[in-house]
């Protein structure tokens, strides 16, 4: 095998258009925690690979008119230890943090793990759940596209070979929105989950409203099926409630066979852990009924004191 | 771009230059070179050593710019202008180890060692950052470095140990106080 180029371009614009001139045998590079296990497993043989490590801009997090926009290259332990990301969407960190190890976390990008779209990796379906926007830039410009229309299959995804992710923009849910994410590990706990199931409700009025689950995992791409979270809609996700949506996501998830699981052990796991992760949604509201921003807070997240 | 620094033709080899232990350092890498090639074949350290190379067991962590991170997952070329230190960075230029070494000693926690740099260079970065870590917060950050000796609960007596005199230390009066 003839190792690829190694091209470092100084902005995004000098990035894109190399991505252009590879007319898409150029992959793009940052943090390589992926990149490098799929070229060294032979698994992916690009001409060139384009670094985007140092770029500048693209490191940034900032909250404005209720949305939270992540830089493509912070990592995942930025985004787990941000004292702005923990204010706003306490889960958002939470489920970076619980991503691999911390020397992982050290590398991998947000940019990375949304462009890869590898099936098994926690925070697409969290993001997806979110309901956040890919933002994207091309010789053509800037462009804007929801989550939940820009995963195609397993890893594949609507991005054209000449557009790099600049960062993730994700609403930040109204007061009273509690949020989980549930991580099932089937093997041992440093692995990738088997099924991860995020759930978040706004509770007032007595009442759950705005309902909306995420699959991670256990699918060629993460699922949301707005139709079916519709079920909880001001109800008072009592079990009879839960347990529709839980049967209807089992039922419709094309769930698929690995190491992890099989396809129909995965169905029997998103019944459970949707149920789970919406008693936990319920319980945390009835517990705190008023939280002061948004999402219940994870227990024991990590912290750094320097 | 042919001929800029940082790039290279297909199949070539590409100088890379970063600071290694304090000093000033350039190997010679292609792009599918990770770190832990380069750091073993050229620079004969061998206490970074490569298990799972997928970045699960950690025996090939390395500190870039002060944080872990997993030398088999590191293009090499990637580490232009970092500063990496690896379990050979730890001791004093007089050969003396460092607390942390001395901690594992004293502890035994180790028993066949592969894993040993790794941890040792994990638990430097958990002191700075968590100086008060509860043993529950030092497994968690730990929990990515695995031993298959199980020498587990010697390790977390070190580092428990560790964190319990370098706390003494910043207590203790200074000469100046006296």
């Amino acid at each position: 095998m003839l190792a690829p180029r190694f091209l470092r371009p100084e902005s995004s614009d000098e990035a894109v258009e190399l991505l252009r001139s590879f007319e898409g045998a150029a992959k793009v590079v940052a943090g390589s925690t992926a990149m490098t296990i799929m070229l060294r497993q032979g698994l992916i043989e690009p001409d060139a690979l384009i670094y985007v490590g140092g770029l500048p801009g693209l490191r940034e997090i900032h909250e404005e008119d209720s949305r939270l926009r992540v830089g493509a290259l912070c990592t995942h332990r930025e985004v787990e230890l941000s004292a702005e990301v923990r204010a706003v969407l306490p889960i958002l960190a939470y489920t970076f943090g619980t991503v691999a190890n911390v020397r992982v976390r050290n590398a991998a990008t947000v940019g990375g793990v949304v462009a890869e779209a590898d099936y098994a990796s926690d925070p697409p379906a969290v993001l997806l759940g979110l309901g956040a926007d890919v933002i994207t830039t091309s010789p053509s410009g800037e462009r804007r596209r929801p989550l939940l229309s820009f995963y195609r299959s397993f890893y594949e995804t609507e991005l054209d070979f000449d557009e790099l992710i600049v960062a993730i923009d994700v609403p930040i849910p109204p007061s009273g929105t509690y949020a989980v994410y549930e991580k099932y590990v089937s093997r041992a706990s440093e692995d990738r989950p088997c099924v991860g199931v995020f759930a978040s409700a706004q509770f007032y009025g007595g009442l759950f409203h705005n309902v909306r689950i995420a699959i991670g995992a256990a699918s060629e791409t993460p699922q949301h099926v707005p139709a079916i979270d519709r079920a909880g809609d001001e109800s008072d996700l009592r079990a009879s409630v839960i347990g529709e949506i839980a049967e209807a996501y089992a039922e419709q998830t094309d769930t698929l066979d690995d190491m992890r699981g099989s396809s129909w052990y995965r169905k029997e796991m998103i019944r459970v852990w949707v149920r789970r992760a919406l008693e936990r949604v319920r319980e945390d509201a009835y517990a705190s009924p008023s939280p002061s921003r948004s999402s219940s807070i994870p227990d024991e997240m990590p912290r750094r004191d320097q | 771009m042919e001929g800029e620094v940082g790039t290279n033709v297909v199949g070539e080899a590409l100088e890379v230059s970063f600071v290694l232990n304090g000093r000033a350092t350039t190997v010679r890498a292609r792009t599918h070179h990770t770190l832990v090639d380069v750091l073993r074949d050229q620079e004969h350290l061998y206490g970074v050593r490569e298990g799972c190379g997928v970045g699960m067991c950690g025996a090939c962590t390395v500190l870039v710019d002060g944080e872990p991170q997993s030398g088999c997952l590191i293009l090499a070329v990637s580490a232009e202008g970092r500063e990496i230190t690896t379990v050979e960075g730890l001791e004093d230029a007089s050969g003396e180890l460092s607390d942390i070494q001395d901690a594992f000693v004293r502890h035994t926690a180790f028993q066949c060692s592969y894993c040993t740099s790794g941890f040792l260079l994990a638990t430097k970065r958990l002191l700075e950052e968590i100086p008060d870590a509860s043993p529950h917060e030092v497994k968690t950050y730990l929990a990515g470095n695995l031993c298959r000796c199980g020498s587990y609960m010697k390790i977390l007596a070190a580092v428990t140990d560790l964190l319990e005199r370098r706390r003494t230390v910043a207590l203790a009066p200074t000469k100046e106080d006296a």
